[in-house]
């Protein structure tokens, strides 16, 4: 691939990119994100392929492995353009009739469209899917129509539009202001005007400076950072040439999970071709600007997506956070100014170059603009990653394009900002996806983690759940983060137990707040939020733990018992034949009895019995 | 046969609790050669003392075993008993039921068959036990000491502090050993120098002490007390009472008979040669400086699927950085093992989205049916179970990877015939 000389040959590359690729053609994609791949679309590409070259047709109709459309819930999920019809869990065995009858005779096939949960309509285009109906995708949009290996379908999409207009137009301070006025904050979680850590970490008089992506996303319910570096990883690359050259940086690191293999291979791919291009590396586009960008993988250690532990872990260090200030914009990688910023960040910058600041600062509210990605997960109907407008209530994220909750249960709480934010109460949910408003209840943005949680979860549970996390990840620096949240766990176990105390609550906050004050880094400063905010909020299920000694979601082991419902026992045996712990006595057609001194309340039974004849109390 | 008798403390609930003395006292009635079995609450109280005198008289017993606690205690209470009862005082043994068995078991039924069958153990001993006589013997109040590093330089001067003749033997023309080829000391960074020279020096004036530089021991024969040591004296041709230790001579020897400076032994001369070159593969490929230890780390695990301790110490000596340092970064990280693991690994996603969709107990039926704990090999050696946070594929939860592939959307019931086709 040649390298391109100057500004004006990449121009010219990109309407020959465009003039190639007519929107009207015939062309089918598969979304092979790492959800869709899991249920099986690798083979569904490799039949369509198949299907098309012994059908002679694959050159008129091309086939295509994109990224993550977000949608994971119904995946596998196939796309045919140009009228985007929409089908899903789709199966390699669908294929040939998918080519036979839409690509070939223009016939949709019912059977693999999307019905709507609420209406059981069913809908043919993907864009009418009330998941997608209500998103606004900018960031997340490219992904469903790019082959993250292939550049020029990046290209074809204005990629590398916005470098080029800032290499030839915009002086370092014309890109701060742009992204200034845009209102741009830092998607990691905390929300810190990114102009504002640009201009400092630009500000210094020490060099070499540095630009990292920090995409050790190790919120657990959270994967937005993956399916971006999977799915479209030379809008990051992009943001961040931008960003150097804002900053007067010339080398960048790209910090991302070892778990997240796909996305490794895909940034490394993204990376050769853009250096092959001219768009990364010496002299990009002929200009004076240069960067280098490298990728280090992290080895597993939440604590590493806090800046001054992940710079550690760059610098071949365990991954322990050290005091701020200074702060990585003075003395950040090997003691120099380093900028770190999110993926998500990253990846808006190239679009507000494109679209302008007064375009971005038009989406959401006063103090927090533009959009934000969501990983909706838990127990809603539609699972999946949402980009959706800031201002947007959490009502009508989880209702509207989640769907609401399956089984017809009621929604309990949300849980926003994974271990280090809170859970949100159903009464609350009429608030908007904001930063501040979402600070004012007690949790936090974070990296756009969004748990939904219905009535059969358990509080106290899940406040021990993150809990236990914490504990397992925090690195063992500060006493009161190590010790504090391993005694927060230790109460919080003995409340699940059955064998909470008087006094527990008063306990539990107490500790808390020595907890946060105590801690360096933000891994232990927020540690104790999941709890704070269950007392606060569902305080009544605490006091049921430690009171009655009853678990109202029954959920807690050691305050349920499993027993068969004599009325509706049809003695069909399949409960005494799951229980793994041979608790269960009868004979066929007899009606069963669960012996509670073997019962290990694993819930076997209940979950396989069909006549509702085992209950939980 | 010895007429053996058998007594069993309760020591109050100290044995009693956790041993079921009954059980014991019926077990060993029935022993061959036991004669005569006796328990009491605390056997080395003053009536305990004379159940035992009583019954060796009164049972013409030629054997006594005491099942109580260690025979540093009460060995010597319970022999005087036996001297008064008119038997050989080493005829009597202690069977150590307490120390050994009831304080560090908690089954009932384990630990009173464990302690069965230690008593039964010093009945088979006793039954071999001669009537002996004590008698003195003169003993030689002089140490040897082999090697004067700074540990034989300290056991030197204590010993010889407190009165007795030293010996102290050095393979080496001069004493100080590895701690003279140190720097700083950890942890507290002192100078090695400051705390070795005064000792040395000491060594060398004490009247108590006979250094004997330069020699080895060739042969010990004899025995405690009374032991024979030969020591070699290596020849010197030089005249000590003159000798300054300038150095000059060996400087001038043509004959580079200079005393070796010993190094630490490289882990590559006695490493697998193909261990070593996948190693050197993998630190070309990562580059040889400290900040690129992690990624040579996970290149070792894509290799070995854990880091051998070899590969740990030869990453240590490429990189020229301490093996400590390596164990500490090995440790932090959760991605590196320093166990072996299994053929297949099992990752079973526990992040918010699957824990709320049941993950704990997919956990716990693999737990089960496997046998192993998260972190954990079966013996087979074919799968390990591992917890992770989130794998990102929360749509699909409750999730396990096996090796590369996804399982979605599990059900506790299908987990193992999932786990199956891996078999």
């Amino acid at each position: 691939m040649a390298k391109l000389a100057n500004i004006g040959d990449f121009e010219k590359l990109m309407e020959t990119v465009k003039a190639g690729r007519e929107s009207s053609a015939r062309s089918v994609t598969v979304c092979c994100g790492t959800g869709c791949v899991a249920s099986g679309a690798h083979d569904v590409i490799a039949k369509f392929q198949e299907e098309l070259k012994t059908r002679k047709i694959d050159a008129e109709i091309s086939s295509k492995a994109t990224g993550c459309h977000g949608f994971c819930e119904r995946g596998p999920l196939v796309v045919v353009f140009p009228d985007r019809i929409f089908y899903q869990r789709v199966s390699a065995e669908d294929v040939p009739e998918i080519v036979d009858e839409t690509l070939v005779k223009d016939k949709v096939i019912e059977r693999l469209l999307y019905s709507d949960p609420v209406s059981d309509e069913k809908i043919t285009h993907e864009p009418d899917v009330q998941f997608y109906k209500r998103q606004q995708r900018i960031i997340f949009g490219s992904n469903g129509m790019i082959d993250p290996t292939d550049m020029d379908d990046y290209i074809g999409l204005d990629g590398y539009a916005a470098l080029a207009k800032v290499l030839s137009d915009h002086s370092s301070d014309d890109v701060l202001d742009v992204i200034e006025r845009s209102g741009l904050r830092g998607r990691g979680g905390a929300g810190f005007p990114t102009s504002r850590k640009w201009r400092i970490t630009g500000a210094q008089e020490a060099t070499p400076k540095y630009v990292i992506c920090n995409a050790d996303e190790g919120d657990p319910g959270a994967f937005q950072d993956r399916s971006l570096c999977e799915g479209n990883p030379h809008s990051i690359l992009e943001g961040m040439a931008i960003g150097a050259y804002a900053i007067g940086a010339s080398e960048a690191y790209i910090y991302v999970r070892a778990e997240y293999p796909l996305a490794c291979k895909h940034l490394e791919i993204a990376i050769n071709q853009a250096e092959d291009r001219g768009l990364l590396g010496d002299n990009i586009l002929g200009t004076n600007f240069s960067l280098k960008i490298h990728i280090k993988k992290g080895a597993g250690a939440f604590v590493c997506g806090e800046e001054s532990a992940l710079i550690a872990s760059i610098e071949g260090k365990p991954g322990e956070p050290i005091p701020r200030p200074p702060y990585p914009a003075e003395k950040g990688l090997w003691g120099r100014p380093t900028n770190i910023n999110n993926v998500k960040t990253w990846a808006s910058v190239p679009y507000i170059i494109n679209r302008g600041a007064d375009w971005f600062a038009g989406i959401g509210t006063e103090k927090s603009k533009g959009t934000m990605i969501f990983s909706l997960v838990g127990k809603v109907n539609n699972t999946g990653l949402v980009e959706v407008p800031m201002g947007m209530t959490l009502k009508e994220l989880v209702e509207e394009i989640g769907g609401g909750i399956p089984g017809g249960k009621k929604l309990k709480a949300v849980q926003t900002g994974g271990p280090s934010g809170g859970c949100i109460p159903s009464e609350l949910m009429t608030i908007p996806i904001d930063y501040e408003e979402l600070a004012k209840v007690g949790s936090m943005m974070g990296s756009g983690g969004c748990v939904v949680m219905d009535e059969d979860t358990c509080m106290v549970d899940v406040a021990r759940y993150f809990l236990s996390f914490t504990v397992a990840e925090s690195c063992g620096k500060c006493t009161p983060c190590r010790e504090g949240n391993g005694r927060l766990l230790d109460i919080l176990v003995r409340i699940c137990g059955g064998d909470g105390k008087e006094g527990d609550i008063e306990l539990l906050k107490e500790l808390a707040g020595a907890i946060t004050d105590g801690s360096l880094c933000a891994l232990g400063k927020t540690a104790p939020n999941p709890v704070l905010t269950t007392i606060e909020y569902f305080r009544d299920e605490y006091e049921a733990h430690i009171k009655d000694k009853c678990c109202p979601a029954k959920v807690c082991k050691s305050l349920i018992t499993y027993s068969i419902v004599a009325d509706n026992c049809t003695g069909c045996l399949a409960c005494l034949k799951a229980c793994p712990a041979g608790a269960v006595s009868g004979e066929k057609k007899q009606v069963h009895v669960i012996d509670q001194a073997k019962c290990t309340k694993c819930g076997a039974c209940y979950e396989v019995c069909k006549f509702e004849a085992v209950s939980v109390e | 046969m010895k007429r053996i008798g058998v007594f069993v403390c309760h020591c109050g609930h100290n044995i009693g609790a956790t041993v079921n003395v009954t059980e014991i006292l019926k077990e060993l009635s029935r022993y061959p050669g036991v004669v005569h079995c006796k328990d009491y609450k605390y056997m080395c109280s003053e009536p305990g003392q004379k159940l035992i005198k009583d019954s060796i008289a009164g049972e013409e017993l030629e054997g006594v075993v005491v099942a109580c606690c260690t025979p540093s205690l009460h060995e010597e209470t319970f022999r005087r008993i036996a001297d008064s009862a008119g038997i050989n005082r080493y005829l009597l043994e202690i069977a150590n039921i307490r120390e050994q068995c009831s304080w560090v078991h908690t089954d009932p039924e384990k630990a009173t068959s464990k302690a069965a069958t230690l008593i039964k153990t010093i009945v088979e001993k006793t039954k071999l036990n001669d009537s002996l006589e004590p008698m003195r013997i003169p003993v030689k109040t002089k140490a040897l000491v082999i090697g004067g590093g700074v540990a034989g330089l300290q056991a030197s001067l204590d010993i010889a502090n407190s009165g007795y003749e030293v010996v102290l033997v050095e393979q080496n023309p001069s004493i100080g050993g590895h701690m003279a080829q140190l720097s700083e000391t950890f942890p507290t960074l002192d100078c090695s120098q400051c705390i070795l020279t005064p000792r040395m020096v000491e060594v060398g004036q004490h009247d108590n002490i006979d250094l004997r530089t330069y020699s080895e021991v060739e042969e010990i024969s004899g025995y405690a007390g009374n032991f024979k040591v030969k020591i070699r004296g290596k020849p010197r041709s030089v005249d000590l009472e003159k000798c300054t230790g300038c150095g000059d001579c060996w400087n001038l020897c043509p004959v580079m008979n200079k005393p070796e400076i010993r190094v630490m032994q490289s882990v590559s001369d006695s490493m697998d040669p193909d261990m070593r070159s996948n190693l050197d593969a993998v630190i070309d490929r990562n580059g040889c400086a400290r900040e690129d230890i992690i990624g040579i780390l996970q290149g070792v695990t894509d290799e070995y699927n854990w880091l051998p301790r070899d590969a740990i110490c030869y990453v240590a000596e490429r990189l020229e950085i301490p093996v400590s340092y390596v164990y500490r970064i090995a440790s932090f990280f959760t991605q590196f093992s320093l166990e072996p693991r299994g053929k297949h690994i099992i990752k079973v996603c526990l992040g918010t989205a699957c824990f709320v969709r049941g993950a704990p107990r997919i956990l716990s039926q693999i737990q089960s049916d496997l046998g192993i704990a998260p972190g954990e090999t079966t013996e087979d050696g074919l799968f390990t179970l591992e917890t992770v946070n989130c794998l990102g594929a929360c749509a699909l939860g409750p999730l396990m990877v096996v090796d590369e592939d996804y399982h979605g959307r599990l059900k506790f019931t299908r987990v193992m015939s999932a786990l199956d086709s891996y078999k």
